[in-house]
């Protein structure tokens, strides 16, 4: 345990470093399993280069570093790197220039999941999911640029027109048989709009 | 083969000005091209939102569209860099069987099935299918023939204009997927740019992010403006009149974010409307008035200022 710590606190940020010690019930042995399942590539495979933390336009601006991210993968310490996942912008410079071909921005998409599934969802993410249930659409028009578009002449919206309820329909169907209402506690509200 | 026009979500309810410049480009009053709408298009979903935390919830939702896209036998058409990148990561997930049949089930409940557009079956009486083409309007508009009936229909001249052209990551990146342009050097905007007249200026990491994408603007907004920060920085060093973008996303992430950096700001517009303003359409109704930093000094500089 000695060696593990060790690698640790000189890596580590100032938030981390507060609670040097890391025993071994903090580390999950499953983790870089897990992150397979959820769509990313073996995190064993990192060479540990440093590219992905050049190239990443985020770690110019705070202390986030994508190598020291998938370190933290490779030794399971799972609390630690489940909480800062939404910096990360998908530019998928990382991707473009890691040698051990392993996609950290997709690595970042992963630990993404299952942050969702340990409940750790941010606002928005909710928001933009129950505008899809309830009015199919993510992000509305406001009254002001619906008149904007009359004014320019173009179609109406498919939204606005009473056809939109199938595609409605169609859209929780796909929400409820995927179960992703339950994964992040939303529902349709009966009769809206 | 005809087109489908996918406007996603920002450009109908955010930027419609948009909208009305690609319809115009591509329709009857200027390159004359086969586009027709579908109604039920939904979202792409969001990759920032949906691809982040439920892959099979985006897949199944990006293939409802490709279905619609599918039952015409049409070629999808997008104008936004996220709804290019989503749709076409969807396409290439689903040409693996396993996942193809497991989106079927869940599209089964809707009435929908997933194949690709069959083609003409072969001698030997197999039916075969090719998957749902997903193109960039960038990549729709930068072939040989459009390229020259563009240069054919260049109405107003904008000579003096220096642009700043901003790709957006999710146009160049990642290569695995949408190589439609050279990802460490492209030329596709810039060539339109030149073709529409103006000057494309080169500026210091010009391939940079605007700070916008995955989940980060709606998340940590500061972040976001701080990186925006940066790229208008290197831009306005290099004395742009306006700064050029195919993606709808990157447009509100300029507009928006350049208010809480600087009072002189450069007016940001989509490579459809500069399309639009050089081959002569009413520049009344391109909205540039709903965008936040003001467009009056590029019209000033093309001689069509404020009335």
């Amino acid at each position: 345990m000695g060696e593990v710590e060790k690698v640790f606190t000189s890596g580590l940020a100032e938030k981390l470093s507060e609670d040097k010690i890391i025993t071994e019930d903090d580390l999950d042995p499953e983790f870089a399993a897990e992150i397979i399942r959820y769509g990313g590539k073996d995190v064993m495979t990192c060479l540990q280069c440093g590219n992905c933390t050049g190239v990443c336009p985020i770690s110019l601006k705070i202390e986030y570093k994508t190598r020291t991210t998938i370190k933290y993968c490779q030794f399971g310490m799972r609390k630690q790197t489940l909480e800062t996942r939404w910096v990360c912008a998908t530019c998928y410079r990382c991707y473009e220039h890691c040698p051990a071909d392993l996609n950290p921005a997709e690595l970042m998409i992963a630990l993404r999941h299952i942050a969702i599934r340990e409940g750790i969802i941010p606002p928005f993410v909710k928001v933009a999911a129950t505008n899809l249930l309830q009015y199919g659409m993510t992000v509305r028009p406001d009254e002001a640029m619906i008149k904007e578009r009359v004014k320019m002449g173009l179609p109406v919206l498919p939204q606005t027109k009473p056809g939109w309820e199938e595609v409605k329909k169609q859209i929780v169907t796909i929400i409820q048989t995927t179960k992703y209402d339950r994964l992040l506690g939303i529902a349709p509200k009966e009769g809206s709009e | 083969m005809t087109y489908a026009y996918f406007f996603g979500c920002v450009i109908p309810s955010r930027y419609p000005g948009v909208e009305y410049a690609v319809r115009w480009v591509m329709g009857p009053s200027g390159l004359k091209l086969d586009v027709q709408d579908v109604p039920e298009f939904s979202c792409c979903p969001v990759p920032g939102i949906f691809y982040s935390t439920d892959r099979d919830t985006w897949l199944a939702l990006a293939a409802r569209n490709l279905c619609l896209a599918q039952r015409g036998r049409l070629e999808v058409v997008t104008v936004c860099n996220g709804c290019y990148s989503s749709l076409l990561k969807a396409t290439e997930y689903l040409s693996e069987p396993k996942k193809m049949g497991q989106v079927n089930k869940v599209l089964g409940k809707v009435g929908m099935k997933y194949t690709g557009i069959p083609e003409k079956s072969g001698d030997s009486g197999r039916r075969i299918f090719r998957p749902v083409s997903v193109r960039h309007f960038v990549d729709v508009i930068h072939t040989d023939n459009v390229m020259l009936e563009l240069a054919n229909n260049v109405k107003r001249s904008l000579s003096k204009v220096r642009v700043a052209v901003h790709y957006g990551c999710h146009y160049l990146r990642p290569t695995e997927y949408t190589a439609i342009d050279d990802p460490n050097d492209p030329v596709k905007v810039d060539d339109i740019v030149k073709v529409l007249g103006a000057e494309s200026i080169d500026y210091e990491d010009k391939l940079s992010c605007c700070g916008a994408g995955g989940g980060v603007r709606s998340h940590v907004v500061e972040l976001a403006n701080s990186l925006c920060e940066d790229k208008f920085k290197n831009i306005s060093s290099e004395g742009a009149d306006v700064i050029v973008t195919p993606c709808p996303f990157c447009l509100l992430q300029f507009d928006n974010a350049q208010k809480t950096f600087t009072k002189r700001g450069i007016p940001v517009i989509h490579i459809a409307q500069l399309m639009a303003i050089a081959m002569g359409a009413d520049i009344s109704k391109l909205g540039l008035e709903l965008h936040n930093v003001s467009c009056n000094p590029l019209l000033a500089k093309i001689g069509e200022g404020a009335k």
